[in-house]
């Protein structure tokens, strides 16, 4: 437990902590149960080329994929699940699996594969998190994989059209959306007063549906008429996430700092 | 009920499930339901709305975790392909088609189980995750005859088709089944309700 759990990820961005929904879901359960995360954003200095973050590195484990990050924080007993009884923890399952199937390719086509979408936004902003040349090439793969994800489960083989699943997979999104709706209700979590890990999933699917701004923008017209869907996000935004403008500003004055030790040795 | 759970139970079996309705013919599980449901015979009309969403998660649980996993263990897993799958597959056709074809499919599945993250699981993994399905769906199932207390709904033909397939097939291991058999409570689900429904077809299979 002593040992420091460091967390690659992508960056945040209009008001997010991270816009990648894996991300944030490792995000937002750390949060949840207390695990300390030290959080290393990708940024133009990295080096790692895999595509397949968030990745959890600790002294002797490298975990990739949430759902193992997640289990492997329960068994250091940072877990969110502890007041949950056992039909609640088989729910949680349940709905997690209805959250890959139904809601995940609508998010996926949304941000990597409806054109407007993806070159004007996702693609610049994730280039502009990463050094070239690798810039050129990983939004370019993150959008092959999303493409062949969505027609390898949603398609017909042997010809696999896009055309044909897009209408049926922004229902399936938008029925599940009503169906989370409807399962939240009034409540503030979806099990109780406390957050959970189907908590944690939820908030990251939604939450970069819910603010990132993009030209083409059915499905997130949906959610939006889900108030107490977005009542949801903006509530774990601002108890769980709260970027304090104190830290940018110290931030400034060490780097000052830093820079005039700097030139001031050099000169001795 | 009955009905929608022989044509899942022989779509399983690689059989193409439909039903006769007068001069129609509705085939695919999904259809099935459909028509039976606009002919004024849904299952799930008894649930709240709460209920359905419900319904509706762990039928993709099912989908997500017990079927991808039957078809990783029918194609993925090279001791049963090799002496199972393969020539099953091709039976209906003659040389050289009979390869092709299952060749086509097994690649197909491969890719499959790559795009969702599957490629790189081992079996012990993937019998993990059988486990983990079988436990959530013995603590919904409880001490209940069905999912939803008293009636029968689309979830419980879901439920039992799979299991009863992963229960009477014959594989090249039993790891499968084993897991499944750990939990009384699913057992005795599959027993009750093949005694219930399938009674006319003989003694049962599930000893």
């Amino acid at each position: 437990m002593a040992a420091p759990l460091e967390l690659s990820c992508w960056g945040g961005g209009w008001g997010l902590p991270s816009v990648h929904s894996e991300s944030l879901v490792v995000m937002a359960y750390a949060k949840f149960s207390g695990a300390p995360l030290k959080v290393n954003v990708i940024d133009n200095t990295w080096r790692g080329s895999r595509g397949d973050v968030p990745i959890l590195t600790t002294e002797d484990n490298v975990v990739s994929q949430p759902a193992k990050i997640l289990n492997f924080l329960r068994k250091q007993k940072y877990n969110a699940d502890y007041e949950l009884s056992a039909k609640q923890g088989a729910d949680t399952l349940a709905y997690i699996a209805l959250l890959e199937e139904k809601l995940l390719p609508a998010v996926l086509h949304t941000f990597w594969v409806e054109s407007d979408n993806y070159f004007t936004v996702t693609k610049p902003w994730f280039a502009s998190q990463i050094p070239f040349p690798l810039s050129l090439i990983l939004p370019g793969r993150m959008s092959r994989g999303a493409l062949n994800r969505i027609l390898l489960t949603r398609g017909q083989p042997p010809l696999y059209h896009l055309r044909e699943v897009e209408a049926q997979i922004y229902r399936d999104a938008k029925e599940c959306l009503n169906l989370l709706s409807n399962r939240l209700g009034t409540s503030q979590f979806f099990f109780g007063n406390t957050p959970s890990t189907l908590d944690a999933y939820v908030f990251g699917f939604l939450a970069p549906l819910y603010k990132v701004r993009f030209p083409k923008i059915q499905l997130q017209e949906h959610l939006k008429q889900l108030s107490n869907l977005c009542r949801f996000c903006d509530d774990i935004l601002s108890s769980y996430f709260r970027i304090s403008l104190g830290d940018g500003w110290l931030r400034w004055i060490v780097y000052y700092f830093k820079v005039g030790h700097v030139l001031y040795i050099g000169r001795g | 009920m009955s009905l929608v759970a022989e044509a899942f139970v022989s779509q399983i079996a690689g059989k193409v499930p439909f039903i006769h309705v007068g001069n129609q013919v509705v085939s695919e599980l999904g259809p099935i339901v459909q028509f039976v449901k606009a002919k004024g015979h849904s299952l799930s009309d008894g649930l709240d709305e709460v209920q359905k969403a419900e319904m509706k998660a762990y039928m993709e649980l099912v989908n997500n975790m017990l079927l991808t996993a039957e078809l990783y263990l029918q194609w993925c897993d090279e001791a049963t392909v090799g002496e199972i799958t393969h020539a099953r597959y091709g039976s209906p056709y003659p040389w050289p088609l009979n390869h092709i074809l299952a060749y086509q499919k097994q690649w197909e599945i491969k890719r499959k189980m790559k795009a969702i993250g599957w490629g790189k699981k081992t079996l012990d993994q993937v019998l993990e995750d059988v486990d983990q399905c079988c436990q959530a769906l013995s603590q919904r199932l409880g001490t209940q005859p069905y999912f939803f207390n008293k009636q029968p709904t689309e979830l419980d033909a879901l439920v039992f088709g799979h299991l009863y397939t992963i229960l009477t097939t014959q594989l090249t291991n039993d790891e499968l089944s084993e897991k499944v058999k750990n939990y009384s409570n699913l057992l005795a689900f599959c027993r009750r309700i093949e005694q219930h429904y399938f009674e006319d077809r003989g003694k049962g299979r599930l000893s």
